[in-house]
């Protein structure tokens, strides 16, 4: 009796086994690994109707953004990778931790490869070849200082262009009892903004930099430009403009105190007034300005061309259905489909599409047409990788535990690390 | 002792003694000898690079003597604050309430059983320091001048993070303390009191000396946890701010997660070794005392 309940329990597994395999015959799932905050609410929108479209479905597997990584490099080394993967663009991490010239497929021959901006697909391309598709706002997400234009207003405050006339403006609003700038140092990234944002300032001071940086002949320690960027971020924690409990801030608070006009400026995205009206009901986005971050009398446009990125794992067997994924993604309706239902991004770096920029943020982005460079955690290599660390860096400078020199000798001191585990030809 | 070794010869030990170099031993030394190598994520090959890996934790310019002085403080601090408050809420549970003792037991026991996160991002929000409700308590009250920056200001983080894991700890020490206390006979409280030793007297003489095997104990158990303490730290201020709070063990985890595999496995070895002495000499002195009772 007992052989008999065994014989029918298999009988039944290899069954449901090989239905199964029938079922997935008929239909291809692409698996996606990617990190959460990648895959927005258009994004899903889009991958159902694809499926509903073609029939393949997208399986969009989302790993917590800390540990993203590991597991992407666990899988990818032990040879068992997604069909499709996520990363950031920017040539460092694609050489160093996707490796993407022994993971992934070339993509340069793609239709839609012509079609991209061409500052982004290089960010995607190692050695001539273009390996991701960077599906995100690359060009509208620019890190700069938003203000509440009714508090300045109050105040006949007008937007600085220079540090000093920043402290001006800082002084004033401080004396009247407004904390002049909220900055969110709790979460640990978001204070760092101020240093390798302003990486295009510091390439126009020492021309050519970022390659000399990059071929290890050059430091950022004795940099006068990054020395001056960190000399007055810390005078502006001194001088008590980021508020007495900024180290406790977080950035989730942002918009309520932005919104309120207890605080008068945070740096956020160019498209963070529309992400205030949609948390602080009742708030008119127009009531909020930008302008550059201006440590160091910065008035060079910081455009970051890296942002989550897919790319097509070698050895899937689906190699063939992922790229006829990304191209049916960069056809035009479905590019416009993404700008018009995603609040967070303005625009997409692809020919023809449409933005969604408002008349303000077209004319600031127009200003600085000409005036605009990468910022240094894509074009130096090794600085991404340290982010947190250098949000550690500067709290200990603003605590006056180290000095604005000790956090250049650091961050001099990881990318030799850094560089050594990779066995960087320049560093070794 | 030899009638014993005879009947059971020595190789009835061998298959626990397999058991145990395989899975301690072995992977221990192996532990050890990855923390002369350049192991690192970023490349497929491990090479052996001598001391290079603690030079760079002892060169001055490194911040590792500063986790270690942490380390150190936080163990010294929970230590006795754990003690000292156990013993007090120990005393107070045994002899001086008299009335719902056994919900007391029960609150002050509560917290070791929460868990750690849940404890600390409480704390985060209670030391808040313009929001948080210790700082808004002590200015309705007037006490203005204690209002501080408990978790944000490098010089008073480490001690917020003792206070709050002590308010964590305390309920576990007090328990073994106080099963400790019962142990002792009522006799040598009523002969001391006979012969006129007051409340102070009879505690320092007589309850101290009784409960001393119980206290080495609690300190042995708050050594070793305190030496590892990586969760109460990693979850109140990340180590922050800046590297004001950060420890042995959550430097630990942060080599491992930046893929530094050899650092870090150097680091653990030397927070090994500082556990293996002061575990060695706790020991020889609770043989000691052993000896003397």
């Amino acid at each position: 009796m007992k052989t008999f309940f065994a014989a029918a329990a298999l009988a039944a597994t290899i069954f449901t086994v090989s239905s199964g395999a029938g079922y997935a015959d008929d239909k291809v799932t692409l698996t996606y690994l990617t990190s959460q905050g990648w895959v927005l609410d258009a994004h899903s929108a889009l991958y159902k109707k694809f499926e509903a479209e073609t029939g393949i479905a997208i399986d969009a597997q989302i790993v917590p953004a800390d540990q993203y990584y590991n597991v992407l490099k666990t899988k990818l080394n032990s040879g068992e990778g997604p069909d499709i993967f996520g990363g950031q663009s920017g040539v460092n991490t694609l050489v160093v931790d996707l490796n993407v010239e022994k993971n992934a497929v070339d993509l340069s021959g793609e239709p839609w490869a012509k079609q991209e901006d061409p500052l982004v697909s290089s960010q995607a391309t190692v050695n001539g070849k273009l390996y991701g598709l960077t599906y995100w706002d690359t060009l509208g997400l620019v890190w700069v200082v938003n203000y509440n234009k009714a508090v300045f207003a109050k105040y006949g405050l007008s937007i600085p262009t220079t540090y000093a006339e920043f402290k001006a403006i800082a002084e004033k609003l401080k004396a009247a009892g407004v904390q002049p700038l909220y900055e969110p140092i709790a979460d640990g990234w978001h204070h760092v903004l101020w240093f390798p944002e302003l990486g295009p300032k510091y390439e126009a001071g020492t021309p050519g930099l970022a390659d000399a940086l990059n071929a290890n002949k050059a430091t950022f320690a004795n940099n006068k430009d990054m020395l001056t960027d960190l000399t007055e971020l810390k005078d502006m924690y001194d001088s008590g403009y980021m508020g007495q409990t900024a180290i406790a801030d977080t950035y989730a608070d942002a918009p309520a105190k932005l919104a309120s006009g207890s605080v008068a400026m945070v740096v956020g995205p160019l498209a963070y007034a529309t992400t205030i009206a949609s948390q602080v009901p009742g708030t008119d986005p127009n009531n909020f300005g930008v302008f550059l971050m201006p440590l160091d009398d910065n008035q060079i446009l910081n455009v970051n061309p890296g942002g989550p990125t897919m790319f097509i794992y070698k050895n899937s067997p689906h190699v063939a259905e992922a790229k006829k994924f990304f191209d049916w993604l960069t056809q035009p309706a479905q590019l416009q489909y993404f700008i018009d239902n995603a609040p967070q991004a303005l625009t997409l770096p692809f020919a023809g599409v449409k933005g969604k920029f408002t008349p303000a943020q077209q004319a600031f982005m127009d200003t600085y047409k000409d005036k605009r460079g990468t910022v240094y955690q894509i074009a130096v290599n090794y600085i991404n990788s340290q982010w947190m660390e250098i949000g550690k860096d500067i709290t200990a400078m603003f605590t006056g535990a180290e000095s604005p020199e000790d956090v250049l000798d650091s961050v001099d001191k990881r990318r030799a690390e850094f560089a050594k585990a990779a066995k960087d030809p320049a560093w070794n | 002792m030899n009638a014993i070794s005879r009947r059971y010869p020595l190789y009835f030990a061998l298959p626990a003694l397999l058991l145990y170099v395989t899975f301690f031993i072995v992977p221990s030394v192996t532990g050890l000898g990855y923390a002369f190598t350049d192991w690192t994520s970023y490349s497929d090959q491990v090479n052996f690079i001598g001391w290079k890996n603690f030079q760079e934790i002892f060169s001055p310019k490194a911040r590792y003597l500063v986790y270690i002085g942490n380390t150190l403080i936080f163990t010294v601090g929970t230590i006795i604050l754990k003690t000292v408050l156990g013993i007090g809420l120990a005393v107070l549970l045994n002899e001086g309430v008299k009335r719902f003792v056994n919900f007391y037991r029960v609150i002050i026991y509560l917290p070791a059983v929460l868990p750690t996160l849940v404890v600390a991002l409480i704390f985060r929000s209670i030391l808040h320091p313009a929001t948080g409700i210790l700082n808004g308590g002590l200015r309705a009250i007037g006490l203005n001048a204690f209002a501080l920056p408990w978790l944000i200001d490098p010089h008073i983080a480490i001690y917020s993070v003792i206070g709050v894991d002590s308010w964590k700890g305390v309920g576990y020490i007090m328990v073994i303390l106080l099963a400790g206390l019962q142990t002792i006979p009522k006799d040598y409280y009523e002969a001391a009191h006979i012969d006129g030793a007051n409340a102070w007297q009879r505690f320092r003489y007589v309850t101290l000396p009784m409960l001393r095997p119980a206290i080495v104990v609690v300190s042995v158990l708050n050594a070793l946890y305190a030496l590892r303490v990586f969760d109460i730290v990693f979850a109140l201020t990340n180590g922050g701010p800046g590297y004001a709070t950060e420890t042995i063990a959550t430097d630990i985890f942060k080599s491992f997660s930046e893929g530094q595999y050899g650092l870090g496995t150097a680091v653990s070895t030397i927070l090994f070794i500082i556990l293996l002495v002061v575990g060695y000499f706790v020991i020889r002195l609770l043989e000691r005392g052993q000896a003397r009772d």
